[in-house]
């Protein structure tokens, strides 16, 4: 009313003439709205970037090894991502990794459990603690950032704690000779012959990892609810979606990826480092806000996530393979958020502003 | 949809109310019964009594204020009555949440619309009742059920995979009716439905009502406009106070003149005190210069020419209903919004546009209409909240006089008679009333000579508003001019001295308060699109 366009949108369509609230609907407009459209550029601008200036960075085993790289970080950011898009944030997932793999090798080693069984243990572990998150954040209204970065300090001291107490010192190996040990990595550590290369596994689980988030969040009830507690919580509520549950079951889905990757680390390296993890947190949510999230909820993508965990890996690979210092690694990322954000930010709004 | 819809005039038209119409006809869907609901300190309704039947459009009347918000929540869900009794369909229900007033066939369309703004046309109708197999849902048969939908509604060039976040206000709006539809409502709730609606938009939207009508579906709908009410209503109930205060009246047939009695008459009288005297019985004779003066000020959409002037000791009220451009005026007075065209002097020097140190520089203090967003902050002392406009007086290098502060703070609160009059105390803790008294306070303390007051008693309860109203009649004889924006036309016309009505953001009567009565400003300001 106020809005002498909206207005004149209200009045329809004039015979013969295109309406302008359907405008913009072309290939270039969806594709410039899309959020991973920032994180996306970066990527490209990246690859080229280091396939230029270095030999390794294109050789296969270079590709091998950034994809690698990127794997574990990016199974992470795309389930931080969906969390993010509702609304919400988990500083403990980083540490998660940690103590599932330590939860995992404990058992094995020390009780002698067979590995499978301590996956299965230390998921159920993972599950709770992430429905704990949930419910203290949907009980309480306080904010997920600070009672996330209780668990998050929760679980690092436990971490230090029970393992020092365990182990007398503050790592846990020797998960190679538990039962169990072969099959658990043939799924979760194996390489894959590609070319006479070696690919981890966890490259595929990072790739399944997207599309099944892609597929919840574009195709499913849940990936319409996901947007809708983030983007409009009380309107969601007041048309039935169960928000509640929507987002403790976010939150238990970042702690079940926090698993994957504990899981995936301790078969790999057969030890794990009770400190191991920290810091990590802020990656995640570092790759979900390049690929597109918001941090205010509501908007974002998963296979953007995925994408800003590619530009992580290929930076921090590429710069070994340039043989440059590993400080620098923070300025790109630092100079990649920005840019990043802003590429997605401008468009968004141009997005917005050419439709109104 | 049912077999008692047969007797109904064909769709396209609403069924006419002379008698034969639905008020016979219709099966009773929804009685409500002697309702209340109550908040802390204010009792939002004292006993409702409604009855809806289907295939009618039933009018809900009633002043702001007059509870009809609350009714609406109540029966959407969102609100649990403290007591009295809902009936549907002659079954006694209980509206535990807005899922299970969904399941009944109760929708409502808020007039703040609730959609989702960053999920598309479809998944909005669809949110919460997904058409979805194995939880995945069925987007193409989904994506044609709202393109179906919409171009039911008159709409099929909105296109379902859009983001309902672009779509204009009415865009949006459709997508909401669209889906009250998708839910299969059997009593759809319209709220104010077209204040956001350009003319030949409101013909589509009666048009889609009367065909909803004519499908047994029953409509509660709330409008300010007479005109509407004429045109598609049926039969009108009227709020007041929250109470129902009159029931089931011929929507077509009963006089303008006697539903404007029954909404208005609230006694407020004796809450007003006589002022001690008319401090500008003629102020045109007494040759007293004005000390604010507006001149010819428009904003685009907003308000056209609006010309007045206020001075010192006078109060000027300004009635008008929301969206007729009030808060936006006053806004634009003290600055916060640069108008397109006009001026504002105070003492005949004009003010910078646009400029709120300008306007406060020349003494204009505002109390906006949201105190709590944006008046207070809410977490500090009510002194820090008092003198917050002041600070340079209190600082010396930087540093502020907390002493000095405090005891100010403490002799306006005295004055202003807020309680607790504690200057330590957190302005969160305190009632509406008395958040009220500080933001004045902090004017005061400025030194301020022209106050704006923006819905002051909005939130208050009916106690603490006789002291806000003595506080402004003491504001007036001690010299302060005075601009007094309200939706309760008994409030304006109570503490002001002269009154302006303001309607679609033009000046449409400007008379003193004495000259005035309820009913005719009720009348002008709701007049509204009747052309």
């Amino acid at each position: 009313m106020a809005d002498p366009t909206a207005v004149r949108a209200a009045r329809g369509p004039t015979p013969g003439a295109p309406d302008e609230r359907v405008r913009g609907q072309g290939l270039l407009g969806r594709l410039v709205a899309r959020p991973e459209l920032g994180a996306l550029l970066g990527a490209v601008g990246v690859f080229v970037f280091f396939s230029a200036i270095t030999d390794q960075f294109l050789s296969p085993l270079g590709v091998a090894t950034w994809l690698d790289d990127s794997a574990t970080l990016g199974i992470m950011a795309v389930a931080v991502a969906l969390l993010m898009i509702g609304g919400e944030f988990d500083l403990s997932a980083g540490v998660m990794t940690a103590s599932t793999a330590l939860v995992t090798a404990m058992l094995a080693t020390r009780l002698g459990w067979n590995v499978w069984l301590a996956l299965l243990l230390s998921l159920a572990f993972a599950l709770a603690v992430g429905a704990f998150n949930g419910f203290l954040v949907m009980r309480t209204g306080l904010p997920s950032f600070i009672v996330t970065l209780g668990t998050f300090f929760a679980l690092q001291g436990l971490n230090l704690g029970v393992t020092r107490l365990v182990t007398g010192t503050v790592q846990v190996s020797g998960i190679r000779s538990a039962p169990g040990y072969e099959s658990a990595g043939f799924v979760f550590a194996s390489t894959v012959d590609l070319g006479g290369h070696a690919f981890q596994i966890s490259i595929a689980w990072w790739v399944g990892a997207a599309v099944i988030a892609s597929l919840v969040l574009l195709r499913s009830r849940l990936g319409n609810w996901i947007f809708a507690v983030g983007g409009a919580a009380g309107s969601a509520r007041a048309v039935g979606v169960p928000v509640t549950r929507t987002k403790i079951l976010l939150f238990m889905t970042t702690a079940l990826a926090g698993w994957l990757v504990g899981t995936i680390n301790i078969l790999r390296f057969a030890s794990v480092q009770a400190n191991q993890g920290v810091g990590l947190e802020f990656q995640f949510i570092i790759a979900a806000v390049i690929g597109g999230c918001l941090l205010t909820g509501g908007f974002g993508s998963a296979v953007g996530a995925a994408i800003g965990a590619l530009i992580f890996g290929m930076v921090r690979q590429g710069i070994v393979f340039a043989r440059w210092d590993n400080d620098w690694f923070f300025l790109f990322l630092g100079v990649l958020l920005l840019g990043a954000v802003l590429v997605n930010n401008t468009f968004r709004r141009r997005a917005e502003r050419a439709r109104r | 949809m049912s077999g008692q819809a047969t007797d109904q005039p064909p769709a396209g038209e609403p069924s006419t109310p002379d008698g034969t119409g639905p008020d016979g006809a219709g099966e009773v869907l929804l009685t409500m019964t002697d309702i209340v609901k109550t908040f802390p300190g204010v009792r939002a309704l004292g006993g409702v009594n409604l009855e809806v039947r289907a295939g009618e459009v039933h009018c809900l009347l009633g002043q702001n204020g007059a509870g009809k918000s609350t009714l609406i929540k109540v029966l959407a869900g969102a609100h649990q009555p403290d007591s009295g009794q809902i009936r549907w369909r002659g079954e006694p229900v209980v509206l535990s949440s807005p899922v299970a007033a969904l399941r009944l066939g109760v929708a409502t369309m808020y007039q703040e619309l609730d959609l989702v703004p960053g999920l598309s046309v479809t998944d909005n109708v669809f949110l919460g009742h997904e058409r979805a197999r194995y939880g995945f849902t069925r987007r193409r048969a989904a994506r044609a059920e709202a393109a179906a939908l919409l171009a039911r509604l008159g709409h099929p060039e909105i296109h379902p995979d859009q983001t309902v976040g672009e779509l204009s206000a009415a865009g949006q709006q459709l997508v909401s009716m669209a889906r009250a539809l998708a839910h299969n409502a059997r009593l759809l709730i319209m709220d104010e439905p077209t204040a956001a609606l350009a003319a030949d938009e409101v013909d589509n939207l009666f048009r889609i009502v009367g065909e909803l009508t004519s499908a047994g579906v029953a409509v509660v709908y709330i409008s300010h406009r007479m005109e509407e009410i004429r045109r598609i209503g049926h039969r009108v109930s009227v709020l007041k106070d929250g109470r129902t205060v009159a029931r089931d009246l011929d929507a077509r047939t009963t006089p303008t003149a006697d539903l404007v009695a029954l909404m208005s008459g609230r006694r407020l009288d004796a809450v007003f005190p006589e002022r001690a005297a008319a401090p500008a019985p003629e102020p045109a004779a007494t040759g007293q210069p004005a000390l604010l003066t507006v001149e010819h000020l428009s904003r685009a959409g907003e308000f056209t020419d609006v010309s007045f002037t206020v001075r010192a000791g006078e109060i000027l009220g300004i009635a008008g209903l929301v969206g007729a451009g009030r808060s936006e005026l006053l806004e634009t007075v003290f600055g916060a919004r640069r108008p397109d065209a006009g001026r504002v002097l105070v003492d005949g020097v004009p003010l910078r546009a646009g400029s709120v140190p300008s306007a406060v520089a020349a003494g204009i203090g505002l109390c906006p209409e949201e105190r709590k967003s944006q008046a207070l902050l809410l977490e500090m002392s009510v002194a820090h909240n008092v003198t917050l406009a002041s600070l340079p007086a209190y600082s010396r290098f930087g540093f502020t006089d907390r002493d000095r502060e405090t005891r100010d703070a403490l002799d306006r609160l005295t004055e202003l008679d807020l309680r607790p009059a504690d200057p330590a105390r957190a302005v969160r803790t305190l009632s509406g009333g008395n958040q009220q008294k500080a933001v004045v306070a902090r004017w005061l303390v400025r030194g301020c000579r022209v106050l704006l007051l923006d819905e002051p008693t909005r939130g208050v309860d009916v106690g603490a508003r006789a002291e806000l109203y003595r506080v402004v009649h003491e504001l007036a004889a001690a010299g302060v001019a005075l601009v007094v924006v309200s939706s309760e036309v008994p409030e304006v016309l109570g503490l002001a001295d002269r009154v302006l009505v303001l309607r679609e953001g033009r000046v449409v009567h400007q008379a003193p308060a004495a000259e005035l009565t309820e009913a005719d400003v009720l009348d002008m300001v709701m007049e509204g699109s009747a052309a």
